[in-house]
């Protein structure tokens, strides 16, 4: 990546960068054995840091995700070229379960509770591969972080409203003691208020030691709460730099924060930035 | 009275055998989706399994555990060897399995035992019981409400209080976050085939014992306990439970009194009663009494 020293590496614009916790390097994943997603996707995230990943639909943000945590399989994808580590170990070819006792946790998008269970079963699922006799007190500290969920413990997860299954969707992915958040679209249906919430959240997580991956769409909001962001398109970085820098970029304005564009664009500009993002990556 | 009380008794009895087989069913269908027409085939397999331990001279009690627990093996056996595979297939293809599977067993189970009948002996008097408000109970009934209850209260345990059934429950709601939440979905699978067969073995002994004897026309009982699966709701273990029960003691309710009324045409109404009752729920509450209306906000 040619444009990468020019910009700066995760971990230089924030001071405090320390050795990276997740290294993803030149990954490739093919679903279905013909459907190339990922193409030599190459990602840090430095501990103690919170990393923006923006792009639009389709772009394979969470099919990352999904090759991170062993999900692949049962979407009949396959990671085929490329290597992940986390803290120095390999991550592919292992068991779900076993990355999470790794300490990776995921919220996954749309929040994907168990509407069916209580919201105190749900956060008990999240602590399944755990066997130490603190999952009680981790489970009063997640109500104390999040008090609605604490009011709420007996109810059944799937008639909390949005913006509360989106908490307990985090304090869930928290049951397993993780040092690294993924989480996917955390803001996605929820209310500028909740918005707020969530990014506060975050921060609050990040600054208690956890380094969080943020996945978002919403790349005002991820943008001001990580210290380097990443942009994705089509199964490719195709942008990246200090979050500072990239909120300034003209192209990043344009184009995820909805800025920056004088009056109408006609379609040939369009074209020429897609041409220009190639060259970039 | 009397007459009422009596019939009241063994139609618990056999309305716990239904619970235990409609259980059986349930558990199966709400982990992986799948609705195992070979219910009855394990059960058969249970009972028959039993008369040969008993054969050998075990002691009755230690032949019971080994035959539950063999059935509940044929099950993690069959669910690891033939539908694991078959993940992420349509599960209709899936259900096809499960009637190949049903078939094989029964195949097996001639092969082995043969057509004849056979007795299912008991530890106790057959023909004693003790009396109750006055009517008098079957040691059988008595002991089939036992088993069913012990069993019924361990599975409500294991199902609502333990980490496994959190974890059951998280499976059946949704795989792909089960996996990702580190739940072994796999194990899961097949705890469910194990109790499944524990459950059906069990039912299948005791209604081995009742005047019906052991014979391969036993996995029809399965077909008997469909429309209480049905009624409770497929997917819950409570209503198959109460929807078992309740069906039991309206099938010979109604064989005592409706049937003499009902003159030749009566002979065997009580056999189609619980198909009949079924088809009203399917029309009026297609989810039955305690199934799954999706949990979902308004």
């Amino acid at each position: 990546m040619p444009d990468r020293s020019a910009v700066g590496c995760p971990g230089d614009g924030s001071g405090k960068g320390g050795r990276p916790v997740l290294e993803i390097n030149n990954l490739e994943v093919v679903y279905n054995r013909a459907v190339l997603v990922l193409r030599g996707v190459s990602l840090t995230v430095p501990d103690g840091e919170v990393i923006a990943l923006l792009g639009a639909n389709g772009a394979g943000k969470t099919t990352l995700l999904r090759a991170l945590t062993g999900l692949l399989d049962i979407h009949d994808g396959e990671v085929t070229k490329g290597r992940a580590t986390f803290e120095g170990e390999d991550l592919f070819g292992e068991e779900p379960d076993a990355i999470i006792r790794k300490g990776i946790a995921q919220v996954m998008e749309r929040r994907r509770i168990l509407a069916d269970l209580t919201v105190e079963e749900n956060l008990l699922a999240g602590a399944y591969t755990r066997r130490d006799p603190e999952v009680r007190d981790d489970l009063e500290a997640q109500y104390a972080r999040f008090p609605v969920l604490g009011d709420r413990r007996r109810s059944v997860a799937g008639y909390l409203s949005g913006g509360e299954q989106q908490m307990l969707a985090v304090a869930r992915a928290l049951m397993s003691r993780p040092r690294l958040l993924l989480l996917d679209e955390p803001t996605l249906g929820l209310a500028p208020m909740l918005v707020d919430e969530v990014a506060r959240v975050i921060q609050e997580l990040n600054q208690q030691g956890i380094s969080v991956l943020l996945v978002e769409q919403n790349a005002a909001t991820a943008l001001a709460i990580s210290s380097y962001g990443y942009v994705m398109e089509t199964g490719k970085i195709v942008h990246d730099g200090p979050s500072e820098k990239l909120m300034e970029d003209e192209d990043v304005r344009e184009f995820y924060l909805g800025l920056g564009g004088e009056g109408r664009r006609n379609y040939r500009e369009v074209k020429h930035y897609r041409r220009r993002k190639r060259w970039l990556s | 009275m009397q007459t009422f009380l009596q019939l009241l008794f063994a139609g618990l009895a056999l309305g716990a055998i239904y619970a235990l087989v409609a259980l059986g069913f349930v558990v199966i269908y709400r982990s992986s989706q799948v609705f195992n027409f070979a219910h009855g085939e394990f059960l058969m397999f249970g009972t028959f399994l039993m008369t040969t331990f008993l054969a050998v001279g075990l002691w009755w009690w230690v032949a019971l555990v080994l035959a539950m627990l063999a059935t509940g093996l044929l099950g993690v056996g069959v669910e690891r060897a033939i539908l694991r595979p078959m993940i992420g297939r349509p599960v209709f293809v899936t259900i096809i399995m499960t009637i190949f599977i049903g078939l094989v067993l029964r195949v097996a189970v001639i092969t082995f035992w043969g057509v004849g009948e056979r007795g299912m002996p008991t530890p106790w008097r057959t023909d004693g019981g003790i009396r109750l408000l006055d009517a008098p109970m079957l040691f059988n009934a008595l002991w089939a409400l036992v088993f069913a209850g012990v069993m019924l209260v361990g599975f409500y345990l294991l199902f609502q209080r333990s980490k496994l059934g959190v974890a059951m429950r998280a499976t059946a709601t949704d795989q792909e976050v089960a996996l990702g939440l580190g739940i072994p979905v796999g194990r899961v699978f097949a705890v469910s085939w194990l109790i499944a067969g524990i459950l059906a073995a069990l039912a299948g002994i005791f209604l081995g014992m009742f005047p019906r004897s052991v014979n391969i026309n036993m996995s029809f009982v399965a077909l008997a306990a469909f429309p209480a699966v049905l009624i409770g709701g497929l997917e819950s273990p409570l209503g198959a439970v109460i929807a078992g029960l309740s069906l039991g003691v309206l099938q010979l309710l109604t064989q005592g009194y409706v049937n003499p009324m009902l003159g030749s045409f009566g002979q065997n109404f009580h056999q189609v009663l619980p198909f009949v009752l079924m088809i009203g729920f399917l029309v009026v509450r297609p989810y039955g009494l305690f199934g799954t209306r999706e949990v979902e906000r308004v």
